[in-house]
Order: C-alpha cells, then structure tokens, then sequence
C-alpha cells in the first residue's frame, strides 16, 4: 500500500472529493464529495437523469473525471482504467447487462476471482448468502429468473473480496421478500468484512433499511447529506423526492 | 462420386483451417483483418525456409505459428491498436500492412515461385483412384484444430475472459479483464492460426509472394457467413466450399471460382448475422 | 413572406455564392492552362506517364465523392472503370472502329456500368444495412467481373486481355489534353456538386445515416443514385484509359486497382477531391517512372507510407496543408466557434400543415393498436392501445427499461414492431422506412444528441427542410424557408445568429435546441421527443417546456414526450401515460396519474402484486 495518509478524521476507506464528469461537453455529475469508512453503508437516492448512474461509474473508472480526486485507503484511483480497480477490490455492480446472459453460473462467478482455482474456496460464502446459486452451478445466467439473476451478482461480488461495493439498483424489479435478503447480505457483508458500499438506489425503504447514510443528488449535485437513524430524515427525503 | 465427397471434405478443410485465424480476430476483437493473405504467405515461407535449412516438414507447423505469434503482438501493437475506434480504416490499414509485407517477402525471396516440402508426399489408393494423403490429413487437421480452438474458448481461463470481451467488453473490465492484453494475445494467436494454416497449405501449392491473396476474400465471406462461431465456421467451410466443389465439377472451374463470393453475398443479404445466429 | 430580421448584418448571399462559381471557374481555368501547356515541357516518356495518371485521377475522384464523402467504402470502384475499358476493347476488336462506333462503345459502357452500380445499390444499400455489408457487395463486384472476363475466352481475351484493336493513333499531346480535360471538367462539377446543398446532404449520410432517415431524406435512393452516376463518370475514364492505351486485361476490372484506388484517396486526404486526383497522379506517375529503378522499393515505401497515414493522418496528406491554410486563415479570426458569415438567410415558410391538419381532423393525428415488441423471447411493449389527439402534450413516464423509448422506436420505424399497427392521421404505417413515416408527419428526437459534426446550423436545417424543398445539385441556396414554430426556438435559442458554426461547436442546449428545430422543420402533425430536456440547466427547461405547450396549444401538434422529470412533465403536459414493464399502465390526466398509489409504488420501485 502506498501512502500512510491516515486522516484524523477517521479512517475513509472511499473518498471521493470535488469530482465533476460528464460525456463529452456535458457535465452530469457535479463537484461530489463524500467519505464511506470501511464497514459502512452510504446510499445516493435521486430520481432518474440525475447522475446517480454516472457517479458510479466515474468512480470506477469508466468516465473520466473532469476535476476532482477518488481515494481508495488514501491513495488516488481517479482515472484508472477500470480493470486495474477491479483488481484492486472494487466490486461493480452496473444497473444493465451485469451478468453475461451466455454464460454459465459458474463461468458468470469464475470471472468475479483473478484466478480460477481461488473460487472453490470462496464458494462456501455464496453457498451460506444463496444458497440456490451454487445449485444452478451449470445453468446458463440468462435462464435464471431475475431475482436469481441479481443473487448470481451479489454472488459474483463476494467471491471478488472487495474492499468497496458499487452497487448501482439492485433492487430494481425484485419482490419485497427478495429485496429484504439483498438487504441482509448487505449488511452482514460490510459488518463482517468492513466492505465500504456505495449504493444508488430508487427504492427508499429498501435504502433505508440498510445504508447508514444517505445523499441526495439533484442534476449533478449532492444537494443534501445525513444519518438515515436521524430524526429528520423522513422530512428531507418528502421535500426531495416527492413524486 | 466418393471421389467428389472427398473433394468436398479436404476443400471445406483447406477453407476451415485458412479461416479460423480470420474469425478469431473478428470474433474477439471486431476487426478485420485485411493482412491475413499476407500472414498466409507468411507461414508459407517460414515452411519453406525450415524445410531448405534441412529440419524436419513436420516442424514447419509448429515453426510458422511461433513467427506468427511474435509478428501478430508486433503488428498488433503498432497498426492495429491505434485503430480500434476505427473498423473500417483498420480494414485499410492491415491491406496496407499486406503489401509491406509482401514487399518484405520480395526483397528476402525474390518474386520467383518456390516450394516447400510436404512432411507426406504422395497418394493412397481410395476407390481405385490414388487420392493426395496430405489432403486427407487437412481433414484430421480441420477437426483437431477445431476442437482445439472450442477447448481453448471453453476450458481456459484466457478463453473464459475472450469470451467476456466478446460479449460485454466494458462489463469484462468492471470485473478485471484487461481487455488490451486480450485484444494483443487474441491478434497473436490470430496471426499464428493464419501462419499455420499458410505453411499447412503449402504442400499443396507453391509458395511466392502474392500466394495468401486469393484465400483472403474467400476466407472473408466464410467467417462473415459463419456468424463467427467455431461450427457455424465448421458449417459455413462444407456449404459454401462445397458448392464450390460441384460448380467446379459440373459448370465451370471458373465459375466455381466465384461460388462463395456470390453465395456469401446473398446469404448475407438474407441473413445479415450469418448462419449461427437467429 | 417576412424576412426575419437578424441582429447582425444580412449578408449579400447572392454575391457570395456567384463569387464561389467564379472562384471554381478560376481554377478550372488554371487547371486547363496547366494541362495545355505541360505537353510543351515533359517530355514524350512523361506525358505518356501522366495520361494514364489522368485517367486514374478520374478514378479516384469518384472513389473519393463515394467514400470520402458518403462514407461507404468501397473496394468496387475498379469493376466500372473495367467496364467502360472492355467496352471500348470488345467493340472495336469485334464489331467496328470509328466515331459512331466509338460514341455506341461509349454509351453501351456508361449505361452497362451505371445499369451494374444500381443493381448493386438495390442489393446494398437498403435501410438497416451494415456499413460492412455494402463493402462485401463492393468487394464481391470486381471479384465476380474478372472471373467473367476469365470466362470469355477469346471473347474477352481471358486473363491475357484483349490488345492492338484499332484505336485512334492520335498524337500522345493530344491525348494527355484529353485526358486533362475530362479530368477537370469532371473535378469541377464534382467540386460544385459538394459544395452544393445536395453536397451537404452526402456529408450528412457520412455522418449519421440513421439521423438522415429520420429527416425523410430518401438515403437509399441518394446512395444508390451517386454510385450509378460515378459508375458512370468511371466507365468513361475506363474506356478513355483503353482506347488511349490499346491494351485491355482483367486487372483493369480487379480488386486490386479497386483497393489501390482506395490507396490514393486515403494519401492525398478524402473528402477533398484535390488530394485523391493529386494522389492519384502522384503515384501512379511515380510508381511507373521508378518501377524500372527501384520497382519493390517503391511499392514498399507506398505500403509504410498509406499505413502511416492511416493511423497518424486519417485525413491524408493534404490535411497538413489545408490544416495549416485553416489555422492560418483563423488566426485572428476566432476559430469556427466564433458566429461567422453564413451567406444563409431564414425565411418563414408558407405554412402548409395547419390548412392540411384542419382540414383532416376527422382521423385522430395517431392511433395505436395492440402495439407489441419482442426481442426473442424478451417482450419489451405488451399490447398498448393509445391515441393521440390534436393539440395535446402526451407524457410518457415509467421506470427505466419500461419501454418508452422502444414505443418511439415503434412508431417511427415500421420494421421494428412484432404486432399491432400505428395509424399516422388515418394511414397505417406497415412497414414502411422512417423516411416515409417522416413523410406522413411524424418527426422524432432522439435521446442523444449525435447531430452532424462538421455541418453548419444552417446546413442542418436546410437537410431537414430536403423532404419539403428538396436540394439541387451544383447549386448553394441562400435561403432556408423555416415554419414558425422552428424560427421561434432558433431565435430564443440565440442560434439565428449562430448559422455559420459547425455544430460540434453548440454548447448541450443550443444542440437541443436545433435537434428540435431540425424536426420541427419537417413539418410533423406527430412530434416524438425523447427527454429533451436531458441534460439542460433549470431555465433551459422552462424555456424548452414553453416551447412545446405552445406548439400543442397554438400549432395544434400532437406531441409524445418522454421525460424524467415529473416536475417538469406536471407542468406542461395535459395528459400522462405510464408504462411499467412493457405494459400500459395508466393513461389519464396529470391529477389522476400523481395521485395514483400504483404510479408512486411503481417509482419506489415495489413490487405491483403487493399493492395492487
């Protein structure tokens, strides 16, 4: 690891600061910044169009920032190319065409570890999450159900042992008993393991049941911050979210 | 009529091996590679330089795909990476790439028509005819190669993650592919196919400096009518480069010459995604 | 008729397009002065050289308008070139010599090679078709004519070719002025032709095809009409080329010239004619007066040096030229960001379609009817019956994967929906290609905003305008006739004063801003947006929204809209429909939508059998 930048502000295990991204001319997402500590759970609620998509993957690497920095344990990652930060324990989650449909269970989860031979090791953690995808083990992704689908990455994630989740909807189109075992893994997963999670989302009770904390962003721009547990939460999300 | 089974089976052979550099490239990296006649007769000369030194035939295979290996990465590297934004430049630029090394060819060899010895000379006796042995092993070659190439996409590590770039290459780098290495190895493994399949061929023909151009059209349409996969290519290679066979036989030579351009262009029109897909 | 009176000064446009003839006159003059003359000074080896270059160059000028401006690549050129030559072979070997002879070899080359090029634009170019695909045909096209002429046996020569048929043994002079001529009249009317508003029109088919469908430009016909025409234009260089030379062979028709074609125009910089012809001469010329010297040297040096300026210079050589012409003509000047004299004038056009919708109001401007999209087994839209009425703004909203767009898509496309129909004001659409969807009213934005790059804003709304206006050849309109609604946005958007910047200089809203314009241009009864607003800042939307509650309002269009923002969709539309998981929803007014408990948990992303 380099860089012994331990801040005093306790130890931020993603940081991100002032950055700012877009496509071409456009800017979509606008001076962010906000810290998850390891073990923690931060959500970005937004309606669509707002940048919540395109946060994510500036993080990772696919966008380029404009201006700004992204710090993995203190260490700048802004502008990596994407696989170098996969390698590094950063797990991505995209919204769309997340698993490859043509590939097996297996080869879907393979692709999640650097070397093959470490996934049989790492099996007995999907096992104890989900149970029902080490049974599909041979079974083409595309055929699994849609809930199954996304079990199969959330899976795909563990086996990596990231070190941050980007978690981009996965609640999206799942029943409430599903969406409450996503909910679960998530939070035994960063208690456990002190995996930093950042997720988008659009479900709120999904959200807050299990972030720690939130952020709003509007056009581009996180227009408020806070501790789901706080009193004022129900109040600030109304004002912002309202239909 | 045996006979012309045979014609059928070695001639879909021929076509298959001469392709599968081809479609691997297109397949993986979404580039055609217009310097695959080039590499052809590349193979074809490294056949002929090992056999004039004196070594064995049989390690003229072997000897032309490492050549192959190492100039593909080269030429990879040089003229293929800084055009993937751009296909069709890339289709100009590895033509451009074939004449140089044609050229090349020139300068080393000479323009002159030269051979290179077969590793199996002569004929069996099939049917009452005596039939060319080495166009009979084209086929067990074609079948291996074919079961190779399915083993190295289907059981490895390496095709696991080319198929990953294949199918979603942005995804594959969100999971720690590096999609350039892939791209760089697949071009390799690409140039040393078509290598192989030149110093494979050779037997059957001579060797000199333009010899790999007449394989490349053809080769062409076959991977673009195979919807680029290994028995769609398998399948492609018995159709087009068996009706090629008959018209031969029954119309014309000449004629049979231009089969698989003319049916490639219609089936494509039929069937825009080729014979493997939908 | 009123002018709209532009804050700058209107620009004498008349004067600044004959000044453009005068100027390409100019230098054709120039260019004839230097082809009569170089007979005095090169010697008889060196005229003899450049005459065959001449009538390559010919060749690579129609590469060139094919490729570099339209952008189809294509390795065929040489087929036609080989026809207009065997043309001229086969009948003056077989039939006859003389100047009927010579004009019926001409004609019969011409029409065989544009009859061939229209065949082959029919099998290629229909819509939906794969860049790749037409490069097949083309590629295949040479390929097959050899083996024909291979086939011909005495005939044709076979692979020897035919030679020594009587020609006219004229003077070489007198031939390289043949040559010379044909060369610049024919460059000259191709440098009109691109520069003329049907020129446009090939620079915005290079640059985005699909946009041009949906423009209600014919593109298929335009493709094919020009590969016939260069056909044309390369069968008489063809058959110049062989009475000159008196030795045909099938090279001459073979994929090998059609590729080296491709060679000069890459070198000398496609999509500028005057590269391609200066490649072209350059090494032909060279390569035959150093094929006695230093023949594989010099082959060699035109691979690594084509190969080079690929990768490093995908404009070709002239670009270092011109670049530095460009830059040094800016200098000062601000850069093609800057507002400059466009030499176009907007008018108000006549406005035909508020007569017309008036007097069709009985069928509803758009009906849908058990519309249903599948992606093999993925059914994306389930049966949605809607009807658009006159004059009202429609809201599509739903989550993501909804299928809003794919509806669009539907209704735009004829060949893209699996069942059901859309009725545009009392026609069903059937099949049909955007194109013609665009010309029963429908017109449609797009989500991004991929416009024409290297076009002007007013290049932009004069292509919209080609299915009302048409375009003409050789000719550059000063003015572009604009209904109402499509000046207003160019005025609020201030881009009235911007006509003459390329559009990749727009800042996000004025693209918006002129994507909308475009489609209002084509004078839609239907108007599908998809989130135009996408991107823009707060008073970019208000404006955008007011914008489109008067063109419902007051210009009665039947407005589709897709949009995120339901903020936004509250305040302008009268009426919203949602769409969950392929299917319709809900379809009522905005109170009866907002208020609804199915729409709320649909965008809280629960489960619908839970709360239904």
């Amino acid at each position: 690891m380099s860089g012994v930048t331990n801040q005093s502000a306790g130890e931020a295990r993603l940081q991100v600061a002032g950055l700012s991204s877009g496509y071409g001319p456009v800017t979509v997402v606008r001076d962010v910044s906000f810290s998850i500590a390891p073990g923690e759970i931060l959500v970005i609620l937004g309606k669509n169009g707002m940048g919540k998509s395109t946060l994510l993957k500036t993080i990772m690497g696919f966008i380029r920032a404009k201006s700004g920095s992204v710090r993995l344990d203190g260490s700048e990652i802004a502008n990596r190319a994407p696989h170098l930060n996969a390698r590094e324990a950063l797990a991505y989650t995209p919204q769309e065409y997340a698993i490859f449909q043509d590939l097996t269970v297996e080869e879907n989860l393979r692709l999640g570890v650097t070397e093959d031979r470490l996934l049989g090791a790492r099996m007995g953690e999907v096992e104890a999450a989900f149970p029902v995808i080490a049974k599909r083990f041979k079974q083409r992704a595309g055929t699994l159900s849609g809930g199954e689908q996304k079990m199969l990455l959330l899976s795909r994630s563990l086996v990596s042992r990231p070190k941050i989740m980007l978690i981009d909807e996965i609640s999206e189109g799942l029943q409430p008993s599903m969406v409450n075992r996503m909910a679960q893994v998530l939070r035994s997963t960063s208690a456990e393991k002190g995996v930093a999670i950042l997720l988008v989302e659009q479900n709120l009770p999904f959200a807050l049941s299990v972030a720690d904390r939130y952020a709003i962003l509007k056009i581009g721009e996180i227009v408020e911050q806070g501790d789901v547990a706080h009193a004022d939460t129900a109040a600030t999300l109304e004002r912002h979210l309202r239909i | 009529m045996a006979i012309l089974l045979l014609d059928i089976l070695t001639t879909a052979s021929m076509l298959f091996i001469v392709a599968a550099g081809l479609m691997i490239i297109l397949g993986v990296m979404k580039l055609i590679n217009f310097a695959h006649g080039a590499f052809l007769t590349v193979g074809g000369y490294a056949a002929h330089v090992v056999t004039a030194h004196g070594f064995s035939p049989w390690l003229t295979i072997p000897a032309a795909a490492a050549f192959g290996f190492v100039l593909g990465v080269v030429v990879e590297r040089v003229v293929v990476r800084p055009l993937y934004s751009r296909p069709l430049d890339a289709i100009l630029a590895t033509w451009g790439l074939g004449i140089i090394i044609a050229q090349v060819i020139v300068f080393a060899f000479g323009r002159e028509v030269q051979f290179a010895q077969s590793p199996i000379s002569g004929t069996v006796d099939l049917f009452g005819t005596g039939y060319s042995s080495w166009r009979l092993i084209l086929i067990a070659v074609a079948v291996v190669l074919g079961l190779l190439l399915t083993a190295l996409l289907y059981l490895t590590r390496f095709g696991l993650n080319a198929r990953a770039v294949i199918m979603n290459e942005n995804l594959a780098r969100g999971l720690g592919i590096d999609s350039i290495r892939v791209r760089a190895m697949t071009f390799g493994l690409g140039a040393a196919l078509a290598c192989a399949a030149g110093a494979l061929i050779t037997p059957l023909l001579s060797v000199d400096p333009n010899m790999g151009l007449p394989w490349l059209v053809n080769s062409f349409m076959l991977v673009l009518v195979s919807g680029i996969a290994i028995p769609g290519l398998a399948l492609a290679s018995l159709v087009l480069g068996g009706a090629q066979v008959l018209v031969s036989t029954f119309v014309s030579p000449i004629i049979g010459g231009i089969t698989i351009v003319v049916l490639a262009a219609v089936i494509l029109r039929i069937k825009p995604q080729g014979l493997s897909r939908g | 008729m009123a002018d709209i009176p532009a804050a700058g000064r209107v620009p004498d446009a008349t004067r600044r397009s004959s000044r453009q003839v005068w100027r390409t006159v100019l230098g054709a003059a120039i260019a004839l002065a230097i082809v009569a003359t170089a007979p005095l000074y090169l010697g008889t080896y060196m005229t003899n050289v450049l005459t065959r270059a001449l009538f390559l160059a010919a060749l690579a000028l129609t590469v060139d308008l094919i490729w570099g401006y339209t952008g189809i690549l294509t390795f065929g050129q040489s087929a036609f070139f080989g026809i207009g030559a065997y043309a001229c072979a086969l009948v003056f070997t077989h039939w006859g010599f003389g100047a009927g002879w010579a004009i019926g070899a001409l004609v019969i080359g011409i029409a065989v090679a544009m009859v061939t090029a229209w065949l082959t634009g029919l099998l290629s170019f229909y819509h939906g078709a794969s860049p790749l695909y037409s490069s097949i045909v083309t590629l295949a096209l040479p390929i097959v004519l050899t083996q024909v002429i291979f086939s011909g046996g005495r005939f044709t020569g076979s692979s020897s070719g035919l030679s020594g048929f009587p020609t006219y043994y004229w003077k070489i002079d007198t031939w390289f002025w043949i040559a010379g001529v044909f060369l610049v009249v024919a460059a000259t009317f191709a440098w009109l032709f691109v520069r003329s508003d049907y020129g446009r029109i090939l620079i915005a088919i290079r640059e985005n095809e699909d946009r041009c469908a949906y423009l209600g430009i014919p593109v298929s016909r335009i493709k094919t009409a020009l590969f016939a025409v260069c056909a044309g234009i390369a069968a008489i260089s063809g058959f110049g080329y062989a009475a000159f030379s008196n030795v045909v062979a099938p090279e001459l028709a073979g994929f090998q010239l059609g590729t080296e074609s491709l060679i000069w125009v890459a070198l000398g910089g496609r999509g500028t004619l005057i590269g391609p012809i200066l490649g072209a001469i350059g090494i032909d010329a060279t390569s035959s007066y150093l094929s006695g010297n230093l023949p594989f040297l010099w082959n060699f040096i035109v691979g690594v040096t084509f190969v080079a300026v690929i990768i490093l210079l995908p404009n070709g050589i002239a670009s270092l030229i011109t670049g530095a012409w460009r830059r040094y003509r800016t200098r000062g000047a601000g850069g093609g960001d800057q507002p400059r004299d466009s030499g176009i004038r907007l008018t108000a056009a006549p406005s035909v379609r508020a007569a017309a919708a008036a007097g069709r109001s009985a069928s509803p401007p758009i009906r849908i009817d058990g519309l249903t999209c599948r992606y093999g087994s993925l059914t994306v839209l389930d049966g949605i019956d809607v009807e658009g009425k006159q004059g009202q703004l429609l809201s599509i909203v739903g989550p993501n994967g909804a299928g809003k767009t794919t509806l669009m898509r539907c209704i735009s496309n004829g060949t893209e929906r699996t069942g059901g129909t859309v009725t545009v004001a009392g026609t069903e659409i059937g099949r049909s290609s955007p194109q013609k969807i665009v010309g029963l009213g429908v017109g449609r934005s797009f989500q991004n905003t991929s416009l024409f790059d290297s076009l002007t804003v007013g290049d932009c709304l004069r292509l919209a305008r080609y299915r009302i206006d048409g375009a003409r050849p050789f000719y550059r309109s000063e003015t572009v006739a604009l209904p109402e609604p499509a000046l207003e946005i160019l005025a609020a958007t201030g881009l009235d004063q911007r006509l003459g910047v390329e559009t990749r200089y727009l800042s996000h809203g004025m693209k918006r801003g002129l994507e909308l314009a475009m489609v209002l241009a084509t004078e839609p009864r239907v108007l599908l947006l998809d989130e135009p607003t996408a991107g823009l800042t707060k008073p970019e939307r208000t404006a955008i929204g007011h914008v489109l509650t008067r063109l419902a309002e007051e210009y009665g269009l039947c407005i589709f809209l897709i949009e995120h923002d339901l903020d936004f969709v509250r305040e302008i539309s009268n009426r919203i429909v949602v769409l969950h998981q392929g299917k319709l929803l809900l379809d009522g007014t905005v109170e009866e939508v907002v208020s609804s408990e199915l729409v709320k948990a649909v965008y809280a992303g629960q489960d619908l059998e839970a709360t239904v």
